[in-house]
C-alpha cells in the first residue's frame, strides 16, 4: 500500500490516485494501448478525468509500421496523434500489466512529450489499496478503499486496542497492515450483507484471526440457488448491541439489496450503510431475482435509515465515481446532504409505487459473475487468484444507475 | 478445434515461450514480413493475452489472416498457438 519511490517517469497506482484526486496544474492524459474491449468494459477514471485515448498496441505497431516497438509509437505519434495528446501536463501510459506501457512511455518522450509508464499496468491498478482515517475519537474509524473498483470497508478501532473489521476486502494485507501498524488485536469480523460484486476477505479473515465472522442468516442462503450456505457465522439480527471500546455498535437489519442486508450505527452517530445508502444513490434490489418484491423492502429500509439524525455520517459500502470523494479520496456524507441531494432516497421519501416503479424502470442486466461471486460467499464454490481476480473484474454495479 | 491443429500446415515456427507483451507480437510482425504470400507462421506464446492481441492484430492489419488459435497443454504449462498467414 506504500509507494516505493520513483522517478517521475514511472507511476505506481498511488502517484495514479493522487493525481485522480486532485491534477493540480498538471493535466493528465491517459493513453490506453489494451485492446477495445478490455478498455470499454472499464477505464481509468477520476474526479478530473482524465481524458483518455484507446489505442490498441497492435494498431501502434500496424500503423506506426517500424520493426522495433518504441519506433512504431514515435512514429504513430507524430502521424496520427500529435493533435489529440497535449503538450502539458502528463502523458500516462496504460496497458494491462505495465509491460508494453514501458515502450510506448519511451516513445512518446522520443515525441517530446512528458510521458509516464503505469507500473504494473491496470492490474496493479485493480489490486491496489489504500486506507485514511474518517471517525476520530475514543474510538476511530478506518475506511479502506479499492478505488479501482470502487469498493470500500472499515476498521472501527476501540479506545481498548481491539478492532473490528466491516465487510472486509478478498486482499487481506490491508487489514492486516493496518492491524499489525497499530498493535490491534481483531476482535471480531462483520459482513453487512452477502456482497454479489466482490469476494468477501470476512470468513478468511476471521479465520486467520482466530475472531467470530458476522452474518444475517438470510444471507447465508443463496438468492438464486435457494441452497443454504456452507459458512461458520454468528448471527447478526436487528436491534443487536455490540460493544467496540467504549463504544456500541447497533445492528439494523435492513433488507431490500439482500434479504439479510444490515446497517451499522455506531454511538448513534455514525451509519455504516452497507449497501444500502451510497453517497449519490441507493443500491439495487433486484440481485436475488426478484426485483419488485425487493423493491418493497428495500423502501421501507431506506426511510427507516432516513429517520436517523441528519447529522448522522453515512458510511458506504461502495462509491460508483470519484464525485462522490473528498478531497482525500474518502467516501462519507451527512444523512441530511442525503435526504436533499441524494435521488435514490428522495425517491425512496416519496410513496411505496413511485418508488418501485423508479426502481423497475432503471435496472441494468445482472453482470454473470455476480451469481457465482454469491456462491463463493455462501461457501457453496471456491474461486482462487486469477479466477478470483476474473470474477472482480471492473467496476462494482451496486447502485441504481 | 482439438483434431484441426495435428494437420495445421506451417511454413515457419516462432518460439515466443516465456516472452511478454509487446514481444510475442512484435516478433510475429517481422516474422511474417519475412514470409511470402500465403505462408504461414505458427506462434506459441506462454502469454495468456496473446490470444486477444493476435486477433486483435490480425483484425486490425490487412496483411495478416489468423487462420487459427488452439490453447494447449505443455507439461504443466499451458501455451498458446497462433497460425497465421501472410495475405500479401
Amino acid at each position: 500500500m506504500t509507494s516505493t519511490r520513483r522517478g517521475p517517469s514511472e507511476w505506481g497506482p498511488a502517484e495514479l490516485q493522487r493525481a485522480l484526486l486532485s491534477p493540480g496544474e498538471s493535466p493528465l492524459f491517459v493513453l490506453d494501448v489494451r485492446n477495445r474491449e478490455e478498455y470499454e468494459a472499464w477505464k481509468i477514471e477520476g474526479r478530473f478525468g482524465p481524458e483518455t485515448l484507446n489505442a490498441p498496441y497492435f494498431e501502434i505497431l500496424e500503423r506506426g509500421g517500424k520493426d522495433d516497438m518504441v519506433d512504431s509509437v514515435a512514429a504513430f505519434v507524430e502521424s496520427e496523434l500529435s493533435a489529440k495528446l497535449p503538450r502539458e501536463g502528463t502523458v500516462l501510459a496504460v496497458c494491462a500489466k505495465g509491460g508494453t506501457s514501458e515502450y510506448v512511455a519511451e516513445g512518446l518522450r522520443r515525441s517530446g512529450y512528458s510521458a509516464a509508464n503505469l507500473s504494473g499496468g491496470t492490474k496493479a491498478w485493480a489490486d491496489y489499496h489504500e486506507a485514511k482515517v474518517v471517525v476520530d475519537g475514543p474510538t476511530q474509524v478506518l475506511q479502506l478503499s479499492r478505488p479501482a473498483r470502487g469498493c470500500l470497508s472499515y476498521l472501527a478501532v476501540g479506545g481498548d486496542g481491539n478492532a473490528t473489521a466491516i465487510d472486509p476486502l478478498r486482499d487481506p494485507s490491508p487489514m492486516n497492515i493496518l492491524l499489525t501498524e497499530r498493535g490491534l488485536t481483531l476482535e471480531r469480523v462483520i459482513d453487512t450483507h452477502a456482497h454479489a460484486d466482490h469476494i468477501s476477505g470476512g470468513p478468511a479473515l476471521a479465520k486467520e484471526r482466530g475472531a467470530p465472522y458476522y452474518l444475517h442468516p438470510f444471507d447465508a442462503v443463496h438468492p438464486f440457488d435457494l441452497v443454504p450456505g456452507d459458512l461458520e457465522f454468528l448471527n447478526l439480527c436487528d436491534q443487536m448491541s455490540i460493544r467496540i471500546g467504549e463504544s456500541r455498535l447497533e445492528v439494523m437489519h435492513v433488507p431490500g439489496h439482500t434479504l439479510g442486508n444490515c446497517a451499522l450505527l455506531l454511538d448513534g452517530q455514525v451509519l455504516f450503510s452497507g449497501d444500502t445508502i451510497f453517497v449519490a444513490s441507493i443500491s439495487r434490489p433486484d440481485l436475488g431475482g426478484r426485483a419488485e418484491a425487493w423493491a418493497r423492502l428495500h423502501y421501507r429500509s431506506v426511510r427507516r435509515l432516513s429517520e436517523l439524525p441528519d447529522e448522522t455520517l453515512v458510511l458506504p459500502g461502495h462509491f460508483a465515481s470519484y464525485r462522490e470523494l473528498d478531497a482525500q479520496g474518502a467516501a462519507r456524507a451527512k444523512l441530511g446532504d442525503l435526504k436533499q441531494g441524494n435521488p435514490g432516497v428522495a425517491l425512496a421519501l416519496g410513496s411505496e409505487e413511485e418508488f418501485v416503479n423508479g426502481i423497475l424502470d432503471g435496472l441494468n442486466a445482472i453482470p454473470e459473475s455476480y451469481v457465482e461471486i454469491k456462491r463463493v460467499n455462501a461457501g457453496l464454490a471456491q474461486a482462487h487468484d486469477e479466477r478470483a481476480s476474473e470474477l472482480e473484474i471492473g467496476k462494482n454495479e451496486c447502485a441504481l444507475a | 478445434m482439438g483434431g484441426i491443429h495435428e494437420k495445421m500446415d506451417f511454413d515457419k515456427e516462432l518460439d515466443a515461450r516465456g516472452l511478454s507483451c509487446p514481444m510475442p507480437l512484435v516478433k510475429a510482425r517481422m516474422e511474417l514480413n519475412a514470409l511470402a504470400a500465403g505462408q504461414v507462421l505458427k506462434v506459441v506464446a506462454t502469454d495468456k493475452g496473446s490470444v486477444a492481441d493476435f486477433k486483435g492484430w490480425s483484425d486490425a492489419a490487412a496483411a495478416v489472416e489468423l487462420v487459427a488459435q488452439e490453447t494447449e497443454a505443455e507439461g504443466e504449462n499451458t501455451v498458446f498457438v497462433h497460425y497465421l498467414r501472410k495475405v500479401s
